[in-house]
């Protein structure tokens, strides 16, 4: 009969262990947070970035609520330690996501970093942002047998009127 | 390297009896010690000695202190050298053999391989170079730090002219031709 746990089970935990501890980690999340919103786009390790994301969108959602909500400006004072971003989450970024409902933000995986860990890195950025595009949106050729079929039908009904 | 031991008859008699005294128990004697005595048959019968038994010099040498043979630590040694078909058998099983990578195609932009989930080295280098360039400028506009303006941005390239839609923007110059693959808004 086994008496103690076996210590390497973590069912069902969903938050990650990064930095030194708890606290660590919500500064680290809070830096990278921070940053997302000052340039719009960061490169970081994948799990940070997925760690983040969550947390970012929920403070583009209690932004959303406007900044005279006391909780909203309250979390808003909390995750950004640089203040003058609570102006531009409030003014720029809560108009530009009012018409979406969510996934504010694009996590895209980049090849491993050079350094001697080569660690996977991952690219996070908020959508509407003005630099330039990471990916092209492709649309499917004009030679597959759909759209040649398409374009037949198109023609023909072009012919016809 | 084989090594004798020298150790005189009496001795090793003593040491298997008493080995063979603890497998009899079925425990260690450290464990038990004069708790169980030693078993008899419940019937009496004729037959053979299974267990040896009273040799006189036996009993005279139990109580001695254990001997060197078991106050040595037994380690695990291989006992023959493995054969190479052995030994390849287990260098080239498929579980110690490198994966091979079937998630490898070519880029569509610029041709360069690439892993289906991640993005284009090249593309993104690209990118980045563009987007340094351009922070630089916002850099030059904003003066210092903690200046993050509360209006949209928009970068516009030689010879181009702000439209409607860029109406109330902070507006970024960039001294060159707009690259093909960043499209205008």
């Amino acid at each position: 009969m086994r008496l103690s746990v076996a210590a390497a089970i973590s069912h069902g935990r969903v938050y990650r262990r990064l930095g030194l501890g708890p606290r660590s980690r919500l500064d680290l999340l809070r830096n990278l947070v921070t940053a997302l919103v000052r340039h719009e786009r960061i490169e970081t390790p994948w799990a940070r970035a997925d760690e983040m994301r969550g947390y970012a969108e929920r403070l583009i959602d209690y932004a959303k609520r406007g900044d005279k909500d006391e909780r909203a400006m309250r979390m808003a004072d909390f995750w950004l330690t640089e203040k003058d971003l609570i102006h531009k989450l409030f003014k720029v970024l809560a108009p530009r996501f009012q018409p979406h409902p969510g996934g504010y933000t694009r996590l895209l995986q980049i090849p491993n970093r050079d350094g001697l860990d080569r660690a996977k890195m991952a690219v996070i950025e908020l959508k509407g942002n003005p630099l330039p595009p990471l990916v092209r949106p492709r649309r499917d050729s004009d030679k597959t047998l759909l759209n040649q079929l398409l374009k037949g039908y198109r023609q023909d009904a072009q012919r016809a009127a | 390297v084989l090594i004798l031991v020298r150790s005189p008859l009496p001795r090793l008699r003593a040491l298997l009896q008493r080995c063979w005294g603890r497998l009899e128990c079925g425990l260690w004697p450290s464990v038990l010690r004069g708790q169980s005595p030693p078993w008899g048959p419940a019937l009496a019968v004729q037959g053979p000695a299974l267990v040896p038994r009273g040799l006189n010099d036996a009993s005279e040498s139990s109580t001695e202190a254990p001997s060197l043979l078991e106050s040595i630590l037994w380690m695990a040694a291989p006992k023959q050298r493995r054969t190479i078909e052995v030994n390849r058998c287990r260098r080239r099983h498929p579980s110690k053999l490198i994966e091979m990578k079937r998630n490898i195609d070519v880029c569509p932009e610029c041709g360069n391989l690439k892993q289906k989930h991640v993005l284009c080295g090249y593309c993104y280098a690209k990118v980045k170079e563009e987007t340094r360039l351009i922070r630089m400028e916002i850099g030059k506009k904003e003066g210092g730090p903690f200046n993050a303006p509360t209006v949209e941005t928009v970068v516009l390239y030689e010879g181009e002219k702000a439209t409607e839609k860029d109406e109330g923007k902070r507006i970024i110059e960039r001294a060159r031709k707009r690259p093909s693959w960043f499209v205008q808004n």
